[in-house]
């Protein structure tokens, strides 16, 4: 197309063809308009709309793929003496996972390495799709972290922490504090160091929700609070959940565990032993046997494990099938007989006895 | 920022305190000089009969007790003694007390990379280092101005505060260093007073000893010894070059440990 312009006339000629000449200027401008609209039509057709819609693909996608926590063999050796060994889990996103341990299972060391306060011997992990230590501030926008032992500054009040808090995330948190603290029953005129632990657990609960983290790191979070505000948290938890607020318990209480979590992992001596749903790892594979015999009678079947036999009864877990066990005891002499679930403490007491005799 | 900020209020206590107790007991040390001044030449025949050593060691043996930049210089080096101590308290606390109280906990879980923490706290270091001295200059100057029996050099005066300035920044630079390596309270604070005290007695032994003088070099209270400055009228540039490598290594090497240290609490 060639275009031509003089100071009063305008020609466009496509090869020989003339499309419009002479002095029709009107027509000549319309055309030209005409040409510029449909190409800004286009460009922003491309510009917003195709790549709006890939990036939506790509995020609907990823939002399958990514977990909330990606942990690959993390290790973590403190000089020499053993911090994590090889632990790998998944979390995915918008569930509550319970991760229970005893006391130096390397719980915190777990956590703390998420935080990137220390660095790993090996392994990797990941939070929403990031590195967390390359990518370590951004993470940290989406998460609320609360500590074990809480510890703040003795020059401070309690709302002064919070804003405090909020200002590192660049968000107005006033609304979200005020309800939060009417929840806990908290004051905030007080001085921190004036608090008593349960009343600084709660200063850290709030102040761990108070952006409106997308996962939540919760370590050993119920130490010094009451059962009735224990409750409460629990109730802030599953609702934060349900906005679809990922959340990653650690505790050494199991009833806490198993009435909250989704799925839990189990680590012992920083290696993590099992991971699965909660009322699997509790229920469905185990019986809780107690047996009264009439005789001292002694008895043996495959998947009884926890065995304890004091007098003429005998305690077990039992992971076979009851069927059997019922036919193999009408051989003998049963004054009483009792199948429960086992509480996940029990279970949980027999993995780790299990896992010391290997 | 909101950490800038924070650490400003966190600190600045200890400022008003520190720089109110150097600032009086700078005044009141050269309230004495109207009363020395007159008895001048009984006090240099006095000096005169004391062990060259130790007026040597104290750096007075050159100094003419009539003049007040003079008998300044002799009661500045315990100033800058107590000021040295105050930079290195306030750098080696600011970033170890985070973790002594454990609130450093708090602070990471924030989204702030170390690298911000480290900035903010230096800046608030050299902020208040900056500020104290500006002040300390401005109420020595008026307490100059009230005392002074002749005419003194301005520029000697100046140059003795900006000896002042560049040894509390690198002491503090110092501090902030070795914080990142010792955080307990219980020792930090010995290894503190360590550092300026020995560097102190090092600027004592280098004096005193010929053979020893080599190690004038270890200790910036030689680099900006106020009587030198007195008697010579500048610092000497290799000093200068030595403080600004020191200062900057230092703080180099704060960000560089910080962001590979883990953090235990």
């Amino acid at each position: 197309m060639d275009v031509r312009k003089t100071a009063d006339d305008i020609s466009i000629t496509a090869g020989d063809t003339s499309i419009i000449q002479g002095g029709n200027r009107f027509i000549a401008c319309l055309f030209f308009i005409e040409l510029y609209i449909d190409y800004m039509v286009n460009w922003l057709y491309n510009k917003l709309i195709i790549d709006h819609m890939v990036s939506e693909i790509d995020r609907r996608e990823g939002a399958g793929n990514v977990n909330a926590i990606e942990i690959r063999n993390l290790t973590k050796y403190y000089g020499k003496s053993r911090g994590i060994i090889g632990v790998s889990m998944d979390v995915r996103e918008g569930e509550i996972f319970g991760f229970i341990g005893p006391n130096g299972a390397g719980k915190s060391t777990t956590i703390r390495t998420l935080l990137s306060f220390i660095f790993p011997s090996g392994g990797s992990a990941k939070i929403f799709g990031m590195d967390c230590f390359r990518d370590s501030e951004k993470i940290k926008m989406d998460i609320g972290y609360l500590p074990a032992e809480v510890n703040y500054y003795d020059d401070m009040k309690v709302k002064d922490l919070l804003r405090y808090s909020a200002k590192f995330y660049r968000k107005d948190c006033s609304k979200r504090i005020k309800e939060l603290s009417d929840i806990f029953e908290l004051d905030l005129n007080k001085r921190i160091d004036s608090l008593s632990f349960g009343n600084k657990k709660k200063v850290a609960i709030i102040q761990s929700l108070l952006h409106e983290p997308r996962l939540l790191l919760l370590d050993e979070p119920t130490g010094g609070l009451d059962p009735l505000m224990q409750n409460k948290f629990f109730e802030v938890l599953r609702e934060e959940n349900k906005r679809g607020v990922t959340i990653f318990f650690s505790s050494h209480v199991l009833s806490e565990v198993q009435k909250l979590c989704d799925r839990v992992a189990i680590i012992k001596e920083g290696k993590i032993l099992r991971i699965g749903e909660v009322d699997e790892l509790a229920g469905d594979k185990f019986k809780k046997i107690k047996i009264e015999f009439a005789n001292d009678e002694t008895f043996e079947l495959p998947g009884m494990v926890n065995v304890q036999t004091k007098d003429k009864t005998m305690e077990f877990l039992f992971s076979g099938k009851v069927d059997i066990l019922i036919k193999s005891l009408a051989g003998v002499k049963v004054e009483n007989l009792w199948i429960e679930e086992p509480s996940l403490e029990e279970v949980f007491m027999h993995y780790y006895r299990s896992e010391d005799r290997n | 920022m909101a950490l800038f900020l924070r650490e400003l209020s966190r600190n600045f206590k200890s400022f008003i305190i520190w720089t109110l107790i150097l600032i009086i007991s700078n005044i009141g040390l050269m309230m004495m000089y109207p009363m020395i001044a007159e008895q001048a030449g009984e006090y240099n025949e006095l000096m005169k009969k004391l062990p060259k050593e130790m007026l040597k060691g104290l750096s007075m043996d050159k100094l003419n007790f009539a003049q007040i930049l003079d008998f300044f210089a002799y009661v500045f080096l315990y100033i800058i003694l107590f000021g040295c101590v105050y930079a290195i308290l306030l750098a080696t606390s600011i970033i170890s007390k985070e973790e002594s109280e454990k609130t450093v906990e708090f602070l990471m879980a924030k989204p702030v990379t170390r690298n911000t923490i480290v900035t903010a706290k230096t800046l608030c270091v050299f902020f208040y280092i900056t500020v104290f001295n500006v002040v300390f200059t401005v109420a020595d100057y008026l307490a100059f101005e009230a005392l002074k029996k002749s005419g003194y050099d301005i520029n000697i005066f100046l140059l003795m505060h900006l000896g002042f300035f560049l040894i509390m920044i690198t002491f503090a630079a110092i501090g902030l260093l070795v914080s990142v390596f010792i955080v307990k309270a219980k020792s930090i604070y010995p290894v503190a007073f360590g550092i300026v005290l020995g560097a102190f007695f090092i600027n004592i032994t280098a004096a005193i000893s010929d053979k020893l003088e080599n190690l004038k070099y270890l200790t910036p209270f030689k680099y900006i010894n106020p009587s030198d400055i007195v008697s010579s009228g500048r610092i000497e540039g290799v000093y200068i070059i030595i403080m600004a490598a020191v200062t900057l290594v230092s703080v180099a090497l704060t960000y560089v440990f910080y962001n590979r240290k883990d953090i235990c609490v």
